[in-house]
């Protein structure tokens, strides 16, 4: 309970209150919180594509690690391995992270890549804890191979419930999303 | 040593008339110098060995295994990611951070101290010789952790669990078997979701566990628990890689410290030191 109590104290973040207006949310949230440092900010409003909400785990988080690297070398300061390793602490971490800007995981669109494939099934990891399963499309299908990025739509990070007669809930250990389509790598204009 | 022994027990019954010259019974457990020449060798290697083993015990962190991961790095392997909050186990929650739209959050602060302790842990016991065992029953990660099993010359287990591996093991698998000094569990749960027979097993037999546990384990049975997530790739493979480097730098400084003394590396390949 205490913990819970931390985190709603801790992160201050109004979408966990209101989790349909997670995009207008998320842009107040960027100007009006007082705790962030101005890296942070200006990297958070760079990294937002316009309406479209297409983030991607690693390559959102590259981004912004690459954005804080030029920032630091324009500014001229000595960067000892130590010292920006040692910066940031967990809490401002977490705070940055793509998945708690996201809010909540229902219909946000995220760029997985494939790591496994069975027959008609794409294992696809999109950068939270687990990956989802998703059946191989009628349209393009022999494009999708080991190491293809796909557009998905996500439903929930994890898939659990709660049976009758059970302490805990029951995990299937994957996550559920829907699958739009391949990035076209080559031309980066259309996304199908 | 039998000399030494010797000279104990002339001190204990007081016979004068067994009492060299140069045997003093000051001291009741030691002998001395001249005692000391009659068997130089054992002696002599005894201590130093003793000597080696003892330094790393000086220093908090003798393998300085703190340059090994850092913040970032459990961060980008997603570490602090858990379960829903239904998964919970109630005795996690001291570990966890806070829970976000139902999902836990792991404390890498913590995190962080009980990595280093358990990674001190292991790399302690294999400076000494100890036998290793890799335990996970994820079907997933089992090759990673057998690779990692096998680069580091330990062993690994990831099928199975025989109940009588650890509790009935003279008689299952023949007199005078060496069991494992530590066992590392990359998950402490099988298959079904419940706490693996070998938590429960190794604390009966006395050996100590090393376990990554999820914010669905028991982590109470565990004597060094690292609160941190064990489904996603990213995170097993940084574990793995961080118990093999500390393994291995553990074995190498052991080496060095061998090859200093002038000692014959004898007592790192699992002897009975």
């Amino acid at each position: 309970m205490a913990a819970l109590c931390k985190v709603v104290a801790g992160l201050r973040t109004g979408t966990c209150v209101f989790p349909k207006r997670a995009i207008d949310i998320c842009k107040s949230l960027f100007s009006t919180d007082s705790g962030e440092t101005s890296e942070g900010k200006a990297v958070e409003e760079t990294q937002k594509p316009a309406a479209d909400k297409v983030k991607s785990g690693f390559a959102a988080a590259y981004e912004q690690h690459t954005d804080l690297q030029q920032r630091q070398n324009q500014t001229g300061t000595t960067v000892r391995l130590g010292s920006t390793r040692n910066e940031k602490s967990f809490a401002s971490l977490l705070r940055n992270s793509p998945l708690m800007q996201m809010g909540p995981a229902k219909d946000k669109m995220v760029i997985g890549k494939i790591f496994h494939i069975i027959k008609d099934d794409l294992y696809i990891d999109f950068g939270a804890k687990f990956h989802c399963v998703c059946k191989r499309p009628t349209v393009d299908g022999e494009k999708y191979q080991r190491g293809s990025r796909v557009r998905l739509r996500l439903e929930d990070l994890e898939l659990t419930s709660r049976f009758l007669g059970a302490n805990t809930d029951t995990t299937l250990l994957e996550a559920d999303a829907f699958l739009l389509g391949l990035i076209e790598s080559k031309d980066g204009k259309t996304k199908e | 040593m039998a000399a030494g022994v010797l000279t104990k027990g002339l001190c204990g019954f007081r016979q004068p008339r067994i009492v060299a010259a140069g045997y003093s019974c000051s001291g009741p457990l030691y002998a001395t110098a001249t005692a000391v020449k009659t068997l130089p060798l054992q002696t002599d290697s005894t201590a130093v060995t003793d000597e080696i083993q003892n330094l790393p015990l000086e220093t908090p962190d003798f393998f300085r295994l703190s340059e090994l991961f850092s913040l970032k790095d459990l961060f980008d392997a997603r570490v602090h990611l858990g379960h829903k909050k239904g998964c919970r186990h109630r005795l996690m929650e001291p570990y966890l951070f806070g829970s976000r739209l139902g999902q836990d959050i792991i404390d890498l602060d913590q995190t962080m101290a009980h990595l280093q302790s358990a990674l001190n842990f292991t790399a302690h016991i294999a400076y000494r010789g100890g036998i290793i065992l890799f335990v996970s029953r994820r079907r997933q990660f089992s090759h990673v952790v057998e690779s990692t099993a096998g680069d580091c010359g330990e062993y690994a287990h990831t099928r199975y669990w025989q109940g009588g591996l650890l509790t009935n093991a003279p008689i299952q698998y023949g007199p005078g078997v060496r069991l494992p000094d530590l066992i590392v569990f990359l998950s402490t749960l099988n298959n079904v979701f419940q706490q693996h027979v070998g938590v429960r097993d190794a604390a009966k037999m006395n050996i100590p566990t090393v376990g990554v546990v999820d914010s669905n384990c028991n982590p109470s049975l565990v004597t060094y628990p690292v609160p941190g997530n064990d489904d996603t790739p990213a995170a097993m493979e940084l574990y793995c890689r961080l118990f093999k480097m500390t393994i291995n730098r553990a074995k190498d400084k052991r080496r060095q410290m061998e090859l200093l003394q002038g000692l014959s590396p004898a007592g790192l390949i699992h002897g009975s030191s």
